[in-house]
């Protein structure tokens, strides 16, 4: 097998942290949302720091200030938010 | 009997001041030139004529024209605010048309100035998701504020929306 060139551990090194970053800003944009969804339904959450798919459009969200919130899309369509 | 106070010294009279980088005035000159005389006062003043009105001050742009169909999409595509955002607030747009409904059919009895309240509050959870993210279309909310109160206010208006 002949040994990977340096340009291609490159390339491949800059398209692996290339789609970590990707996912990273996506993370980071359901954490705004799901942060936002929570104020909208006037419940509290300082920040979340953690966000766990459970299916589509249901997620169990961890807030910094230990509130556990589920926010899912319910079958008329309305967002819920409960607290866990 | 005591020797009246001594009057106090006399005081040079004070100069001009003059302030820095500025160019003296003459004094002898200024203190020799008498004031010109004030003409009198005419017993009574001549018709003048009437000064030339000047041009009316441009009137302020007229507000563009509401166009929710516009703003509906852009709210649908603005990546300012997130899917269960966006969903949250299309159920409580939702929930209010819903009032308004219920209102004009009668059914219930709600003071439109409740219902304002909600609509402004709503508007305000719209503004405070856009106005970092999405300032144009913030913007264009609030200059289309008004008008779209005006729309859900008059039963007329808001059937031909709903």
């Amino acid at each position: 097998m002949a040994p990977h060139s340096p340009a291609f551990l490159f390339a491949a090194l800059a398209a692996t942290l290339g789609s970590t970053a990707v996912l990273a800003a996506d993370d980071a944009s359901m954490v705004r949302d799901l942060k936002a969804t929570i104020a909208l339904q006037g419940l509290p959450c300082d920040e979340v720091i953690n966000a766990k798919r459970n299916a589509d459009s249901d997620y169990l969200a961890t807030c910094k200030d230990g509130h556990h919130y589920h926010v899912f899309v319910n079958a008329q369509g309305r967002v819920m938010v409960e607290k866990k | 009997m005591p020797p009246p106070a001594a009057a106090p010294a006399a005081a040079p009279a004070p100069g001009p001041a003059v302030l820095p980088g500025k160019k003296p005035v003459d004094t002898a000159v200024a203190a020799r030139s008498p004031a010109p005389p004030r003409p009198a006062a005419p017993a009574s003043k001549p018709a003048a004529p009437a000064p030339p009105t000047p041009p009316a001050p441009p009137s302020p742009p007229a507000p563009p024209a509401l166009n929710l169909t516009s703003l509906e999409q852009r709210l649908r595509d603005t990546h300012a605010i997130g899917i269960f955002t966006k969903l949250s607030l299309k159920n409580q747009v939702d929930d209010l048309l819903d009032q308004f409904r219920a209102l004009y059919r009668g059914e219930v009895a709600i003071p439109l100035t409740a219902l304002r309240q909600r609509y402004d509050l709503l508007m305000l959870k719209v503004l405070s998701l856009l106005q970092d993210s999405d300032p144009p279309l913030a913007n264009d909310i609030v200059a289309s504020r008004e008008a779209i109160w005006g729309i859900l206010r008059d039963p007329a208006k808001f059937a031909t929306i709903s």
